[in-house]
């Protein structure tokens, strides 16, 4: 094809399936009070962080590790609303499997499709959310490394720079550390084989990238928190609630069909590892050890597995099916073949009409890619989703009777309240690591109206309870509180005068 | 001489070997958690009352005399043969007796994972530390239940396949007689058909292969799939099975086949048997043979889908971890601390070849089971092996025995086998642990009974239930008391039984 080789050309596949697959309507319990904080930082130009959202927390200070983030969210939200987040988040998206095709190897088709399992994995963490920046820039560190290991060209110098950049809009920098510093330590156990393979790093090299990890861990300091940030993988782990409350946060479930690509892509580098004859690196095989650790203890971790796994993957199943290939032709004389009337075949098509294919096939991909996100951003399919996920009849109730109010909320509706009731306070949204333990499981005993739910109600002063129906809470209130709404999907109760 | 060449003979026939104190101590172990093994799952009762009625009529009951909701309708007595050897160790011995059989075939399963990775491996070190973790792995599941039999038959299957793809077995015969034997005991005995594919089709990815050998292979599939058909369902086996792994309703409401939540410290020894395998196979120098690679991805991808195959992975996988990590250490003997490793398996093994016993395991597990008949307790907690009235609604079930509660009733789910072992035939439930007979539409009444959700009176009277048994902290209860129809007859910490009207 004259204006593109045809190695881009399944590049280009690839990244146009990628965006078809990332353009989803931009709705995420998390995405309203990131939008929030960062127009409160944009209003007041200062960082913002401390509590004004609860009541619960009001005035205490919070680390908002991802205030940049959310900046840049509110900026694409009041440039181009629900239509800009979209981009952003495909964007986020094509970019991180972009960098990672090009660290596989074999066949072209094989990369192509190993992409595409990739994207299907790290695709249950592409939401609107500072998340999908880490998944970004945790591809950038991937694939720096792996110029420096596999191509030999250094360019560890932007590392520093990388994290900076990272340490301001996501806590995820950590994964960026832990990929270098695994990397480390399988070169060091590269060195202790005893064979010496060209892809190994020396010592002087392991030592370089050993320095330039104690480079980046003093340039996460660089942002308003300073040294706060390196508490954030602890403080963020040390809650006990997240790992009991929060989907993400649990080990996956493979019998949703979503979460089993992973389960396949585990399998499959498992399978290639073992009827591969190449040995697999030090480096590959850390990455993989930790990051499928990661990956089972907490389905958030889907995106960073995906994105070490794949080039792994490639590197073992490229002399595999190769193998699997040969043996083929060699037993079976008629599967051979047929080999060889696919490839004349493809022979005697005339180059004009597979660039003729090759450049409709584009076209097809490109058009299906902007209506998809036309249409999924779309005013009336947002209100479509907003309306099954979140409580909008309920704000708007509230909005005309109050004009303010506490309200005791249901744990995922908290940030779209933030977002949409200015002058009201809540309980507890996403920001975990604000809550705490204590006031999540304070706010479990009282949604699951264990002993002096309503004593608990009463010393807070709340005046509205927002939660879904099948809640005991839900059952016990219905009594002794007004009900104002009542529906299949909410219930929303005022305290009795 | 004389005197030098006898001692050692004797110290030979009391000296146990590593197996064999393993062995001992998995069965210990099981002894001593006797009283977990039978209150962790409900289901133990239910297959004890199914193995006496068995013995009794001398029949095997094709229809449910079970439950008063589907009396009647056809049921696959998939486990028929381990009900009737659980009937058996419970008529000679009593719960005591379901014990010491479940410690029995664990730890058999167990052994034979160490001697098939000694026999691999010929490092009996790394066998004993392979098959303890497995051990540890396998734990989460051991309850006194049928399963355990499909536990020891995979072992067995697998040997014997192994022997098979290293040359040690010629003939297919013995593959039916076990195929015949575990598809009676165990729904489970598919798993067998699953590793006979993998070692096919490992045999044709290595090229090795020569028609006579893809025969026997053949011969091994075709005749263990006909003799699968062998049992009192037929094919209706078959379809049981598939049918409830393909509805994901029940699949998904049932707590064994969900995956394993690797927040739970149980779970953590079948993570590292993953990270293990993973860094063994890249260790590795010889590419590990098609079978065992097909092997141990599959089952690591079946192990994480329902936390209830990780026992099968791990005695599946420890033999093939042990294999790849004497390779591994034979190839690189000449270092200093594998050097020195081996050398001390070598003086290892060249004890474990001069002795001869097999006595203290025998003498372990007859005095177990003469001490359990005595009347002694065994288990580390002292508590005697009984259903322990924390668990299950003992006194209330002592309540409706004295006070001859009628009519139909209305039970919690985990209750449902222990009900049946205490009042059946007088008394018929509403619903057990065997959920692939009582299916998707009736577990979802029950959901909805127990849920309170919009028609759950509706279902109550359609079976014209007049009393229901449930946990004391359930919502139907508490939302029971609270409307006027229902009265509380029993009530303790752990179950309430409500009747309907005024109870008399």
């Amino acid at each position: 094809m004259p204006w593109i080789k045809e190695d881009r050309f399944y590049l280009a596949v690839l990244l146009l399936l990628v965006l078809i697959m990332a353009a989803r309507t931009p709705l995420d319990s998390d995405m309203w009070w990131h939008l929030r904080a960062g127009e409160e930082t944009l209003l007041n130009k200062e960082v913002y962080s401390e509590d004004t959202f609860s009541f619960t927390r009001d005035g205490d200070p919070w680390l908002n590790h991802s205030w940049l983030s959310q900046v840049i969210m509110y900026l694409l939200y009041s440039a181009g609303s629900y239509k800009a987040l979209t981009i952003w988040v495909g964007v986020c998206a094509l970019a991180s499997i972009g960098l990672v095709y090009f660290q596989m190897e074999g066949h072209r088709i094989i990369r192509m499709m190993t992409g595409v399992l990739a994207g299907i994995v790290a695709s249950v963490v592409w939401s609107p959310r500072p998340q999908i920046m880490s998944l970004v820039l945790f591809a950038v560190v991937s694939y720096l490394i792996y110029l420096y290991k596999w191509k030999k060209t250094n360019r560890l110098w932007l590392l520093p720079l990388i994290f900076i950049l990272w340490s301001n809009l996501h806590g995820g920098y950590v994964l960026g550390i832990i990929l270098t510093g695994v990397v480390m330590g399988g070169e060091i156990f590269n060195k202790l084989q005893v064979d010496n393979k060209p892809e190994y790093l020396s010592w002087k090299e392991i030592k370089v990238l050993g320095i330039w990890i104690m480079v980046c861990l003093l340039a996460v300091l660089i942002n308003p928190f300073g040294f706060g940030m390196w508490k954030i993988p602890f403080n963020t782990i040390g809650v006990e609630s997240l790992q009991n409350l929060i989907s993400e946060w649990a080990s996956p479930d493979f019998h949703q069909f979503y979460q089993q690509p992973m389960l396949w892509m585990l399998f499959g580098v498992m399978a290639a590892i073992g009827l591969s004859k190449r040995r697999i690196d030090g480096s590959d095989l850390a990455s993989l050890i930790v990051f499928g650790w990661g990956a089972l203890i907490a389905r958030r971790n889907f995106g960073p597995f995906a994105l070490v796994t794949a080039p792994i993957l490639t590197r073992h199943l490229a002399p595999v099916l190769e193998e699997f290939k040969t043996v083929i032709e060699v037993k079976f004389s008629s599967v051979r073949g047929l080999f060889s009337s696919i490839s004349e075949s493809n022979q005697k098509i005339k180059p004009g009409s597979r660039y003729a294919i090759n450049f409709i096939l584009l076209v097809l991909l490109s058009v299906t890619a902007i209506w998809k996100i036309y249409d999924v951003s779309s005013p009336s399919f947002v209100e479509q989703n907003e309306r099954t996920e979140f409580p909008v009849d309920a704000v708007e109730k509230l909005k005309g009777a109050s004009e303010t109010g506490l309200i005791f909320n249901e744990y995922n509706w908290g940030g779209y309240l933030i977002w949409n009731l200015r002058d009201f306070k809540i309980f507890v949204d996403g920001r975990t690591d604000l809550f705490g333990d204590e006031i999540i499981g304070e706010w479990v005993e009282i949604i699951n109206a264990e002993e002096n739910w309503q004593k608990k109600l009463d010393l807070w002063e709340i005046d509205y309870v927002l939660i879904r129906p099948d809640r005991p809470l839900a059952l016990a209130a219905a009594e002794t509180w007004k009900t104002l709404i009542n529906s299949e999907e909410l219930i929303l109760l005022e305290r009795k005068e | 001489m004389k005197n030098q060449t006898k001692s050692p003979c004797i110290a030979a026939f009391l000296m146990p070997r590593i197996g064999e104190i393993l062995f001992i101590a998995i069965f210990i172990a099981l002894i001593g958690l006797g009283p977990k093994l039978m209150n962790v799952d409900g289901d133990l009762g239910r297959h004890i009352t199914l193995g006496n009625h068995i013995i009794t009529s001398r029949s095997i009951p094709t229809r449910d005399v079970f439950s008063h909701t589907k009396l009647g309708d056809p049921l696959t007595p998939h486990e028929w043969l381990a009900d009737v050897i659980f009937a058996l160790a419970h008529r000679a011995a009593g719960l005591d007796g379901i014990v010491w059989v479940t410690a029995l075939i664990i730890g058999a399963a167990f052994w034979l994972v160490y001697k098939q990775s000694l026999d691999l491996s010929s490092m009996s070190l790394l066998a004993l530390a392979g098959t303890i973790l497995a051990a540890a792995a396998a734990s989460l599941h051991w309850l006194s239940r049928p399963h355990i039999f499909t536990i020891l038959f995979t072992v067995i299957w697998i040997t014997e396949l192994e022997k098979l793809r290293i040359g040690i077995r010629k003939n297919w015969l013995i593959f039916p007689v076990i195929m015949l034997i575990w598809v009676n005991t165990h729904g489970a005995f598919i798993a067998g058909i699953l590793i006979w594919a993998c070692y096919i089709a490992g045999l044709i990815l290595d090229q090795k292969f020569s028609w006579p050998e893809i025969k026997t292979y053949l011969w091994i599939g075709l005749s263990s799939l006909l003799v699968s058909l062998i049992n009192p369902d037929g094919f209706g086996i078959w379809k049981t099975g598939f049918g409830f792994l393909g509805n994901r309703y029940l699949v998904s409401h049932t707590a064994e086949y969900l995956p394993p939540d690797f927040h739970q410290i149980s779970t953590w020894p079948f993570l590292l048997l993953i990270v293990l395998s993973i860094g063994l196979l890249a260790i590795s120098k010889r590419r590990m043979n098609a079978s065992h690679a097909l092997l141990l991805s599959g089952w690591t991808a079946m192990a994480l889908y329902s936390a209830r195959n990780i026992p099968l992975y791990a005695v599946i996988v420890a033999p093939i971890l042990v294999t790849v990590g004497a390779d591994y250490l034979q190839a690189n003997k000449s270092k200093g601390a594998t050097d020195k490793f081996i050398d001390l398996q070598s003086r290892f093994m060249d004890i474990e070849k001069s002795l001869k016993s097999g006595l203290w395991s025998g003498l372990v597990v007859v005095a177990a089971g003469l001490l359990l008949m005595r009347g002694f307790t065994l288990d580390f907690q002292n508590k005697g092996n009984q259903f322990l009235d924390n668990v299950f609604p003992v006194q209330a079930v002592d309540w409706i025995e004295e006070n001859q509660l009628q009519g139909e009733g209305f039970n919690y789910f985990p209750w449902g086998g222990y009900l049946l072992y205490r009042t059946w035939p007088e008394m018929l439930v509403f619903i057990d642990g065997q959920t692939d007979f009582y299916g998707e539409e009736l577990t979802r009444k029950y959901e909805k009974v127990i849920t309170l959700s919009p028609g759950w009176e509706d279902v109550l009277q359609k079976y014209q239930v007049s009393w229901v048994l449930m946990p004391t902290q359930s919502e139907l209860i508490q939302h029971l008391q609270e409307i006027g129809d229902w009265n509380a007859v029993y009530q303790d910490q752990i179950s309430t039984i409500m009747v309907l009207g005024s109870g008399e």
